[in-house]
């Protein structure tokens, strides 16, 4: 099959499986679950075929769109290794979401209204993926905000869920303002918005403020500081949303953009993108302890680890941001998938602290949890050890000529510790000891459809990145060449050879000591979190995150309202009452004069007449 | 004092100004036609003083002319406000009004 028409079916499938959901199939549950599932096996059939398929060479097609004037907005495709490294990782993991959710969701009502939203973001996020120019990122960008707002709303009948799509959209929109400065400049400086153009005419020389202004795309949709505030409350979406959207593929989308335009990143933007990222993975992590909801955890978790994706981009190694962007897509799913799993078990109880001694009831939701639990703490071997401590490395590395760096590998093995840390908080308050409610004593193993997923999602948490180091790779050929590269230039260079085991040491030694702290501090299966108990005010600062919702509330409530009711005001005033309405009374007096045509009154007449003579008079006297 | 042309023209425009404000604001439709007239006459006043003090004959002639039209157009307008009292049993313009407003 021939590429384009390939990767337009990629495309396409979803969007007409959306269409056909949208318009038959909105009130058939289990239609609109099976046309969405077999969707899904379509596009990762279509993916593999692509993938195996490919010889490697970087393609591009594209067709104009819309012309406008001398200016033209193409659509079109742009097939590199990076791209084919996140087709599958939006495919595979898609397709088990899919099948996760048509057990999860059995219960729910609106299953039609829910399949046909994953559908239009599978839609969105393979256009992210597959396009070539900005513009067309942009769109589809907006896109899979769409879909996220309407899917997080999926139980809009609650107010938080409601108020939390908006939230995430609306702060979405703040970045977008950003990154859409960044596109139109780029028009202007470059004259195209085509990537493969630009590249041609950029070597990491780009303006410092461009670079941040499209940044500033990535800082809204991965939820980097200040924008992060809107991932914890999109928890209030069904978990397979959460695990698909708000872990693995939406906002890695910032990431995989950062990486796709690495080449119009100065120095000094990197730097920025750097600090900001490292200081969010260490606050975030240190946040994901003063949540006892367990999915609120698990997106703080997310912050965390998106945070070193993006110290991966500042860093300078894009390849290395997508290693881990893919290894954290796996373990991240797992983890989220998990926690659906124990949450629909428990009958939606998500407290953690309520939860307790699940392992002997849902023994394959417990080991798949730890597997993936052992991957993102970077248990030698398993796969987010090979990102996230070549990260590590990374920083090391860079150290040696600039020491500054020491500060950000500090920084970067305490959010390493506080990983560890939260994770085994999870895992041994939520699978040990002993139940600490009825909803998690008569919890029992999810069905097929959901352990299935898990089983090979956590198969893939622990050898995806087996490729690295052995010859053995569960993933294709043409996925893993975009990943190589930076691991390679980190772990061959000589001072991290050297200081290979001091590494390695360290970074183990953090992992073992969280995980037994946690073990001794919060003790397994505990029914009340130690930490509320013993420190309350430490707690209290993570519980509310540093206070960000509060500052943005005030600032909206104080500053943006009164702006925004000014504005009304005048529009009020200004547009509803002069232009509208006083247009409307003028065309009113109009009528009113030649209204009296219509009545019958012989004096209206004679009035008319009178007027017809005075008219006809200044005609003839030549006034008129 | 002498009467010149300006006296003429003087009260056929006051009479003719007499006459279309009674058109335009009397209610009764035999006033109304009155008014009519007195407008008609007003002209032919003004017209006859043109030809006196032009010496010609033709303003004279002319008067002749609108003093007949006038007659064959009240006994046809006459026969017609008739037929009307006839039929709505009024001649007050505001009552004739069969449109709605």
């Amino acid at each position: 099959m021939e590429l384009e028409t390939l990767l337009t079916a990629i495309l396409l499938v979803p969007l007409g499986s959306a269409a056909m959901i949208a318009l038959f199939l909105r009130r058939g549950g289990y239609a609109a679950a099976a046309v969405s599932v077999v969707a899904a096996a379509v596009i990762l059939g279509l993916s593999l075929t692509f993938l195996l398929t490919w010889n490697g060479v970087t393609q591009e097609v594209s067709t104009v769109w819309l012309t406008l004037g001398s200016y033209e907005v193409t659509m079109g495709f742009l097939v590199n290794y990076q791209t084919a490294t996140m087709l599958f990782i939006v495919a595979f993991v898609g397709f088990w979401i899919h099948v996760f959710s048509v057990g999860y969701m059995n219960e729910d009502e609106s299953k039609g209204r829910f399949f046909g939203g994953l559908s239009i973001f599978m839609f969105s996020m393979l256009g992210i993926v597959l396009a070539n120019n900005l513009i067309m990122i942009f769109v589809f960008w907006e896109l899979v905000g769409f879909s996220s707002y309407m899917l997080i709303a999926h139980y809009w009948d609650k107010d938080y869920a409601a108020a939390a799509s908006k939230k995430a959209f609306i702060v979405n929109r703040v970045g977008d303002f950003g990154f859409i400065l960044g596109i139109v400049w780029t028009y202007w400086q470059y004259g195209t918005t085509n990537l493969v153009l630009l590249d041609a005419q950029l070597n990491n020389d780009a303006s410092t403020v461009l670079g941040l202004l499209l940044a500033c795309g990535f800082i809204g949709k991965s939820a980097q500081f200040p924008l992060h505030v809107w991932l914890t409350d999109a928890m209030a979406g069904p978990t397979p949303v959460s695990a698909l959207i708000h872990a693995a593929t939406m906002v890695a989308a910032g990431v995989y953009f950062m990486a796709r335009i690495f080449f119009m990143l100065s120095p000094e933007t990197q730097e920025v993108i750097l600090w900001l990222c490292a200081a969010m993975t260490l606050f975030a992590g240190l946040c994901a302890l003063g949540q006892t909801d367990i999915k609120k955890t698990l997106a703080y978790s997310t912050l965390s680890h998106l945070g070193f994706m993006g110290a991966a981009i500042g860093l300078g190694f894009p390849s290395l941001a997508l290693l881990h962007m893919a290894m954290h897509a796996f373990f991240k799913a797992t983890l989220f998938l998990c926690s659906g799993s124990v949450i629909h078990a428990c009958h939606h109880e998500q407290d953690m602290f309520k939860m307790g001694g699940l392992w002997r009831k849902m023994p394959i939701t417990t080991l798949t949890c730890i597997l993936a639990a052992l991957s993102i703490m970077a248990v030698p071997y398993f796969a987010g050890f090979y990102s996230k401590d070549t990260i590590l490395s990374g920083a090391w590395l860079l150290a040696h000529t600039d020491g500054r760096y020491y500060v950000i590998y500090a920084i970067l093995l305490l959010a390493a510790l506080s990983t560890a840390l939260y994770t085994g908080r999870m895992v041994w308050v939520v699978f040990f000891g002993q139940s600490n409610s009825d909803n998690a004593a008569h919890a029992k193993e999810s069905n097929l459809f959901m352990t299935v997923p898990l089983l090979v999602l956590a198969a893939f948490s622990v050898g995806a990145a087996w490729f690295l180091e052995f010859d053995v790779s569960l993933l294709p050929e043409t996925v893993t060449v975009a990943l190589k590269h930076g691991y390679a230039t980190i772990t061959q260079a000589d001072v991290v050879h050297h200081s290979h085991y001091l590494l390695l040491g360290l970074s183990v030694g953090v992992m073992i000591v969280g995980v037994l702290a946690t073990f001794f501090f919060y003790g397994p299966g505990a029914s009340e979190d130690k930490l509320q108990r013993r420190y309350g005010l430490v707690y209290k600062i993570l519980h509310k995150h540093g206070w960000f919702d509060d500052v943005y509330d005030a600032y909206v409530v104080k500053v943006q309202q009164r702006v925004a009711d000014f504005f009304g005001f005048l529009d009020l005033i200004l547009i509803s009452g002069f232009m509208v309405r006083g247009t409307a009374g003028l065309a009113g007096l109009l009528s009113l004069v030649t209204r009296s045509f219509h009545v019958g009154s012989i004096h209206g007449y004679v009035y008319w007449f009178l007027a017809g003579v005075v008219i006809f008079g200044a005609f003839a006297f030549h006034l008129i | 004092m002498s009467i010149t042309l300006n006296e003429f023209l003087f009260v056929s425009g006051l009479l003719f100004t007499i006459g279309f404000l009674g058109v335009l604001l009397r209610r009764n439709t035999l006033i109304i036609y009155m008014g009519l007239e007195l407008m008609l006459n007003a002209v032919n006043l003004a017209l006859v003083g043109f030809s006196r003090f032009n010496q010609t004959m033709d303003g004279n002639i002319f008067v002749f002319f609108i003093i007949t039209v006038a007659a064959a157009e009240v006994a046809v307008g006459l026969a017609i406000i008739v037929a009307l009292y006839r039929k709505r049993q009024t001649v007050m313009v505001d009552e004739l009004n069969a449109l709605s407003h």
